[in-house]
């Protein structure tokens, strides 16, 4: 589904991703871990389509697409999903709109008629109570005042109703506390499918005990250092990363 | 000065004063006072600090044709409320009922000169005041009595038309009585036919506790001219609100100048322009505090595109005396394209020791962060820069409390944002 081969990108003339290569398939769960500064959140923002990244080498293909070719708009459409790290607040923009103007976009894109008022209410309302979100926040603007977790759970509740393909979680469990990360875990796990891969960032082990990965990364200084399972996350818990620098360098 | 040498564009309208004179009722004496008083002060020139960003010179090379009393209807574009009467080129085309939408009518034959056509001295645009003064054809009266509460809103739709480049001169005095409520909706249109140039007066007055609410839709066609002085004069316990939103004209000049002369009169001065194409939009306001106790906001958002230029000039001046006043103001200013401009002058003047003031100011772009969240959720870029212009004058729009109206500015808004960002996009 997802193939990234020596990708290779940078902000202004700092490199950071360094020749990166990942694969990965429909169903599966991985998680990308690393120190702060590694480039996790680059690799995010790179898939994404954020502006001021510049790839100077590599490739992406997407369901056999070119994904660095298309505009951030048109990988949303075709089941790319980024769940913010710091969720942008827009207020004047609500929910309402930003969801059903979202949700028909991708339909659209799959040759789905467009859904009404009435259908859409329909629709969300079941992901909401999923989500632990009242009715209320329909009418807020887009993460307007909400709080840590209340941005987090609202990602998720976006990614519910678009029902991506590929999503890619950015440091979701950040800032949360336990019973957010709760709530978050129950919305992600709800989600796995055999034919949606989630592709999740973090820095810690924490998120792994509630959504578990098929695939462990270790991304340091641009590169991914080592590849496992769920038990080299565990390890990382107890040793940190340096272990990993090191094997790494001696190899 | 230019009295003595008046120009070409100032001999044009004393012409045109002179022939017209006959037809335009009340005294030739204080219409002749008045045409004397634009001929002495003339056109401005960008050096006068008043017109510094706005440029008159296209304006005065123009000889627009000052409008004869009309006789016949034309066509407008249909009512958003209930009650609503037409002036076509200042003046009324028919026998005008005695009320309507909460106010009694008057004219130049049942009101007083003094009231109609009174001069407006200082500002910027003292000399239009008083070139309307001159040639107003159809001066209207709009008055209420002592107590009379009005919910309804009176559309005033107030039409340039003409089979040449055309003057209109509407001129509208509202007073409103002690403890009254009334609301107006000013709506200024043209035929697109012509340039044509509208130069409109709106001369306010009202009472102890009265309550006045004026909408503004300023939505004429790309070639129209058009300026207008709004002065309002506002008792103790009064208040004064005017939500405005300026849609059209090619050149527009807007001046409001509110007093707060009682104890405790409020003003709430609030609104949008949008200056996509060429239009030039200039905005003045200029609150005076006059007493103890007054408040004021002023509280516009522009958003210019392509050549598009804005002006705001917002002034606040606290006098003497005027103790426990407060004063608001905001300007915030979206530029949504290269090469259009917004050039804003925030301004306080305080001669009081215990009031409060402030004011802010901002000229920016649409955040890169929220447009990348919403293309990010499937928006099209001009769908999410449509969006978050919305969201920018919606602060401003939620302030329009008649809703017809609201969501005709809102599908304008709309329709011209998502028209000119496929464009450039």
């Amino acid at each position: 589904m997802l193939s990234i081969h020596d990708l290779h990108a940078q902000i202004g003339v700092r490199k950071i991703l360094k020749g990166v290569n990942l694969e990965v398939k429909p169903g599966e769960v991985h998680a990308i871990m690393g120190p702060n500064g590694s480039g996790k959140s680059t690799l995010a923002s790179v898939l994404a389509g954020r502006a001021g990244y510049e790839v100077t080498q590599g490739t992406v293909h997407y369901l056999g697409e070119d994904l660095l070719a298309l505009e951030p708009e048109e990988r949303a459409r075709r089941g790319v999903f980024l769940a913010f790290q710091y969720p942008v607040e827009i207020p004047g923009v609500n929910n309402a709109y930003l969801l059903k103007a979202a949700l028909n976009a991708v339909r659209k894109q799959r040759g789905l008629a467009e859904l009404d008022a009435f259908e859409f209410l329909a629709l969300i309302k079941d992901k909401m109570k999923l989500m632990q979100m009242d009715e209320s926040f329909l009418s807020r603007g887009v993460n307007e005042g909400f709080s840590g977790g209340e941005k987090k759970r609202n990602e998720i509740l976006q990614m519910a109703v678009l029902e991506p393909k590929l999503a890619l979680l950015d440091e979701t469990d950040s800032g949360l506390d336990i019973d957010a990360l709760r709530v978050v875990a129950t919305g992600v796990n709800s989600l796995r499918s055999p034919e949606r891969a989630i592709v999740m960032v973090t820095h810690y082990q924490r998120l792994l005990d509630y959504i578990e990965p098929d695939f462990v990364h270790v991304l340091s200084d641009g590169r991914i250092l080592r590849t496992g399972d769920k038990s080299l996350a565990l390890e990382l818990e107890k040793r940190g990363y340096d272990w990993v620098k090191q094997e790494a360098s001696a190899a | 000065m230019s009295a003595m040498t008046p120009s070409p564009a100032t001999a044009h309208y004393r012409e045109a004063f002179e022939r017209l004179q006959p037809v335009l009722g009340g005294s030739a004496s204080h219409r002749a006072a008045a045409m004397e008083r634009f001929a002495e002060l003339g056109f401005p020139g960008t050096r006068d600090e008043a017109w510094k960003y706005t440029s008159l010179r296209r304006l005065e090379s123009r000889r627009f044709v000052p409008a004869a009393p009309a006789t016949t209807s034309v066509e407008v574009p249909a009512a958003f409320v209930g009650q609503r009467l037409v002036l076509v080129n200042g003046s009324p085309v028919s026998a005008l009922p005695e009320s309507l939408g909460g106010f009694t009518l008057g004219t130049l034959t049942t009101a007083s000169e003094e009231q109609l056509l009174r001069p407006l001295p200082g500002g910027g645009t003292e000399r239009f005041a008083a070139l309307n003064a001159a040639l107003s054809t159809g001066p209207l009266l709009l008055s209420t009595t002592t107590g009379q509460r009005s919910e309804d809103v009176l559309q005033l739709t107030l039409i340039t038309t003409g089979a040449g480049p055309t003057l209109a001169s509407p001129r509208i005095a509202v007073r409103l009585a002690a403890g009254s409520r009334a609301r107006l909706l000013i709506d200024h249109v043209d035929d697109g036919a012509h340039e044509h140039f509208t130069n409109a007066v709106l001369d306010i007055e009202l009472g102890a506790g009265a309550h006045l609410t004026l909408y503004r839709l300023q939505r004429q066609g790309e070639r129209a001219f058009h300026i207008e002085r709004i002065e309002a004069r506002v008792g103790a316990n009064a208040t004064f609100v005017m939500r405005d939103s300026q849609l059209g004209a090619a050149l527009a000049r807007l001046d409001t100048n509110v007093s707060l002369d009682g104890r405790a009169a409020a003003t709430e001065i609030t609104g949008v322009f949008l200056a996509d194409g060429s239009r030039h939009l200039d905005s003045h306001v200029h609150v005076g505090h006059r007493a103890i106790e007054t408040t004021s906001l002023q509280d516009y958002r522009g958003i210019a595109a392509n050549k598009g230029r804005g002006v705001f000039n917002g002034k606040a001046i606290v006098h003497e005396g005027a103790q426990k006043s407060n004063a608001r103001q905001v300007n915030r200013n979206l530029l949504l394209t290269a090469g259009a401009e917004i050039d804003t002058k925030p301004d306080l003047e305080i001669y009081a020791d215990d009031v409060q003031c402030s004011h802010g100011t901002t000229t920016g772009q649409l955040d890169p962060n929220a447009l990348f969240y919403l293309r990010s959720r499937g928006l099209s870029e001009p769908a999410a820069r449509s969006a978050l212009t919305r969201a920018f004058a919606g602060a401003v729009m939620a302030r329009v409390d008649e809703p017809a109206l609201a969501r005709y500015v809102h599908d304008e808004l709309d329709r011209r944002l998502v028209r000119l960002l496929e464009v450039t996009a």
